[in-house]
């Protein structure tokens, strides 16, 4: 360390601190201490973090509310307390400034009523920070709800909107931006007249237009109403003014002009629909997608809430060519985290429906770069990379072709399923899902690299999300796989696991674990028995399951899964029968006849599948089987069906009633 | 005739070319010019926007007294800027960062590149001065957490950085960075900023009408011979080539 301290050298912050709590400390040194933390803590976010850790803030804030309590006192010390106010205010601010942790420090320390009361303080200056200080606050997510449907906060927000004080306005446009939330609120500032006094300032500076155009944009967000008041005749031609902001000089502006121009499109669907305004938004969003600065960081995400779900918008994109453009970005290497989760956000919307997409996208050799972004610091990188990969795999073609089944691919993504963030777990899930149902049954890569191992694990998490998604995945791995595969799995699984999943809280769970194992039984005699082992609990369970579940999703895979059975040898068309019509018990325990009775079309049709394969000539129970069946008076219900208007349903269940009939015929 | 008239009128006259390519001569030309009027007061405000957005305070003063025309913004603004302008000129940036603070916290606060800008020129001037340990210090406490804080920096960090390593900086390859052209560089950035936090235009007009002039003359290059203005600095009309 050196060993001369030059009027230059910062003061140590530990000192620094101590002379502004210390009581022995003159005020006019306090006051130079305070000016010194504020010139030391501005755009560095390290000494922030460090003054922080120092009790800095409640430090400051204790000093605060001492000059402003007594300032009151007024005399010759006015302008030195008004300095202090001045001082401490800005202190405060920048510790808010873009540091959550800096807010909540803030917020406890019980800044906030004192900053509140410098607004309105006749020193302009003194006004301004702290106006500027709550702004900052009011930018961060902590920052205290407000409420405006209590008459007193609407009539000071109103008076802050009026206010003549650039800093003063800004503030009301970032409360309002940060706390309006429900549809009451909207319509409460709708109807206090907010959206006149927001649409004269989007005549204003540079900074009351952005701001203005981010409250707009929360007021009109999914409000109808306030949406088609705001483009209504008392507020002139608004829409047009913001519409011509689209192409204004500074980027932020047309940022947030497209902002608030893709809320009310989405709002409602009458508005801004023709094609003009459709080109001009993608093209001036990715132009905005240069800019090197913060603009450009959230331009992705503004041009994402303009395309997602939407075909059409995808289209005009893809024609604008954005994929070449996120390309180029992603080849210039700007690996810094917010972009790259932006760039594959968009690749991810851009491949959610369009083939054209999808193989462009390949053709551009993005899946280069995905390994990287699978494995970045970022969680929320690695989330929207493994999106991406589920979207651009629902490319048959591409899927077919082998593209995804790859050491670079599925290896990183296997690792992801044991990522600390459930969010990226569940992702990678969907993107796995996909990408085992690989028709060349190349599905070793997956198998080899732990990949059963961890879905398996995580079919027992505890978060019913990452449960459906896991036993999904592993149910699409399963799909026409060798019976190698399939031993490999159910050794993993264990029939004990299965007969849980089958019996999950859950439905959809309950649907994906009947679903897997209708994919296990299909195929050979050995994969049913290698399923059902010595005791057949597992199609107890399954038949206990069709039982008692209400919902039709269930009843369907259980119902092909029991087909499939049936479509095995004399043992497993009993076992089958046993359960879909037990000798006692009442008809309306009777599984079959209800569900051959039910409405829905898919259902009908597993169960003729079923009885199909109970009824297919060649097995020796067969006529015993037949003679039941009759006796249930599965016949007549048959014959209701010949004609019905599901083709499927009219087929299958001719098909049945002409087996049961050779049976008939030949018996009696 | 003052050369700005001179400009002004040339830049109006295309307008009113026809279509075909055509040699005019200077006498024709001159004549057209003539006949292109421009208004007094319109020049005025640009050279005072000139002025106030360059901040040149005093002779801003002085041209409102003397011509009547009113600047665009509060010039007890300008002095401050121009100060914190002078202070970064002058190598002084830790002054320059003090004032900024006073006259706007936010500006260093929301503004990265500048701040790392202003940080980077704290190290050229204590290497500038011989202060080597005390660059040392500073470039380890205050200069690599920024580049920590953001990876973009970190390229112009190691060159700054690179500094430190030369015994003769003024021969090294990094010593650009000595050159006052930095400093100027440096102040220039912190006056954008401050101009687009007070909601003014940072640029000047004029730049934009001469640029306009050039492509004008480069449109009007492709149908017709004329009397060019090559030098803006003297708005001479430079005969048409027969």
């Amino acid at each position: 360390m050196p060993t001369s301290a030059t009027s230059n050298h910062p003061s140590r912050p530990e000192d620094l601190i101590g002379r502004l709590n210390s009581a022995h400390t003159p005020y006019e040194a306090k006051l130079k201490a305070l000016r010194d933390l504020k010139n030391q803590i501005i755009g560095n976010r390290t000494k922030k973090l460090a003054f922080l850790k120092l009790g800095a803030v409640p430090s400051v804030v204790s000093i605060l509310s001492s000059a402003a309590a007594a300032q009151g006192g007024g005399g010759d010390n006015r302008e030195f307390y008004e300095s202090v106010l001045i001082q401490s205010a800005a202190v405060i601010g920048s510790f808010a400034c873009g540091l959550d942790a800096g807010v909540k420090a803030v917020l406890d320390a019980g800044a906030f009523p004192l900053l509140l009361s410098l607004i309105s303080h006749l020193n302009e200056k003194v006004a301004d920070a702290g106006a500027r200080s709550l702004k900052l606050i009011y930018q961060s997510k902590r920052a205290p709800k407000y409420e405006f449907l209590q008459e007193k906060n609407m009539e000071f927000l109103l008076s802050l909107l009026n206010s003549k004080n650039e800093n003063v306005t800004g503030l009301g446009a970032n409360i309002i931006t940060h706390s309006c939330q429900t549809t009451a609120e909207q319509q409460a500032l709708s109807e206090a007249g907010v959206i006149k006094r927001l649409v004269g300032l989007l005549g204003g500076s540079i900074n009351q237009k952005d701001a203005s155009l981010e409250s707009l944009a929360a007021m009109v967000k999914e409000n109808p109403e306030v949406s088609a008041k705001f483009m209504g005749p008392e507020n002139g031609r608004a829409l047009n003014v913001v519409i011509e902001l689209m192409k204004d000089k500074h980027p932020r502006t047309r940022l947030l002009a497209c902002m608030c121009l893709i809320s009310i499109r989405n709002t409602s669907t009458s508005y801004l629909q023709d094609s003009g305004i459709k080109n001009s938004l993608v093209s001036v969003l990715l132009e905005l997608l240069d800019d090197p600065g913060p603009v450009g960081d959230e331009a992705p995400f503004v041009l994402s809430s303009l395309i997602t779900e939407k075909e059409d918008m995808q289209k005009i994109a893809f024609n604008a060519n954005l994929i070449e453009k996120l390309c180029e970005h992603l080849n210039a290497g700007s690996y810094q985290a917010k972009r790259l989760q932006g760039i594959f956000l968009l690749l991810g919307d851009l491949c959610s429906k369009l083939e054209c997409c999808r193989d462009r996208v390949l053709d551009l050799q993005v899946l280069n770069f995905v390994t990287e972004a699978l494995a970045h610091d970022s969680a929320e990188v690695r989330t929207a990379a493994c999106n991406f990969l589920k979207n651009v795999s629902r490319s048959v073609k591409n899927l077919s072709a082998g593209q995804f089944m790859n050491e670079a691919v599925a290896v990183p993504l296997v690792r992801l399923l044991c990522d600390s963030s459930s969010s990226v777990q569940i992702a990678a899930l969907g993107a796995i899902s996909n990408i085992v149902v690989d028709f060349m049954a190349h599905k070793s890569v997956l198998v080899q690299c732990g990949g059963v191992k961890q879905l398996v694990q995580l079919s027992k998490s505890m978060e019913s999300a990452i449960r459906v998604n896991a036993v999904w995945a592993l149910r699409n791995l399963t799909f026409l796989v060798s019976y190698r595969c399939k031993e490999e799995i159910l050794l993993e699984l264990t029939s004990a696991t299965l007969i849980s999943l089958i019996n999950d809280p859950e439905p959809s769970v309950q649907g994906q674990a009947l679903a897997l194992v209708r994919n296990l039984v299909d195929g050979t005699l050995n994969s049913i028995n290698y399923v059902f082992g010595e005791d057949g609990a597992v199609l107890h369970a399954i038949a206990r399951q069709l039982r008692s579940t209400s919902k039709v999703e269930v009843q369907i895979q259980g119902m092909y899964t029991l087909s499939n059975v049936a479509s095995g040898n004399e043992l497993h068309k009993e076992a089958v029968m046993n359960q879909l019509l037990p000798q006692a018990g009442n008809d309306a325990e009777k599984t079959l006849v209800k569900f051959l009775q039910s409405t829905d079309s898919r259902l009908c049709t597993a169960t003729l599948w079923a009885l199909i394969n109970l009824t297919f000539p060649g097995s020796p129970g067969t006529c015993r089987r037949v003679t039941e069946l009759r006796n249930a008076g599965i016949i007549t219900q048959l014959k209701n069906m010949i004609n019905d208007h599901c083709l499927d349903v009219k087929l299958r269940a001719r098909m049945a009633l002409g087996q049961l009939m050779i049976f008939g015929d030949s018996s009696s | 005739m003052s050369l700005f008239f001179i400009v002004i009128r040339q830049l109006a006259e295309f307008q009113a070319m026809a279509s075909s390519k055509k040699v005019i001569t200077r006498e024709e030309w001159e004549k057209r010019l003539s006949n292109v009027k421009v208004r007094k007061e319109d020049m005025n405000k640009l050279v005072m926007n000139f002025l106030v957005t360059e901040g040149y305070v005093e002779a801003a003063e002085k041209f409102r007294l003397e011509s009547g025309t009113e600047p665009d913004i509060d010039l007890a603004t300008i002095t401050d800027r121009m100060a914190v302008k002078k202070a970064v000129q002058s190598g002084n940036v830790e002054d320059a960062i003090e004032k900024v603070n006073d006259l706007n916290p936010e500006i260093l606060d929301t503004n990265p590149q500048l701040f790392f800008h202003l940080q980077q020129q704290r190290l050229i001037e204590l290497i500038r001065n011989g202060k080597v340990e005390e660059a040392l210090e500073f470039a380890q406490e205050e200069l690599a957490p920024r580049g920590e804080e953001n990876q973009g920096f970190l390229e112009e960090l190691e060159r700054t950085v690179a500094l430190l390593a030369f015994e003769d900086v003024t021969n090294c390859p990094v010593g650009d960075l000595l050159d006052i052209s930095q400093r100027l560089k440096t102040a220039s950035e912190v006056n954008a900023a401050i101009l687009t936090s007070q909601s003014h235009e940072k640029d000047p007009k004029l730049p934009s009408l001469l640029k306009m002039l050039i492509w004008a003359q480069n449109q009007l290059d492709e149908k017709a011979t004329y009397p060019r203005i090559n030098d803006l600095s003297t708005a001479a009309l430079e005969d048409p080539a027969v």
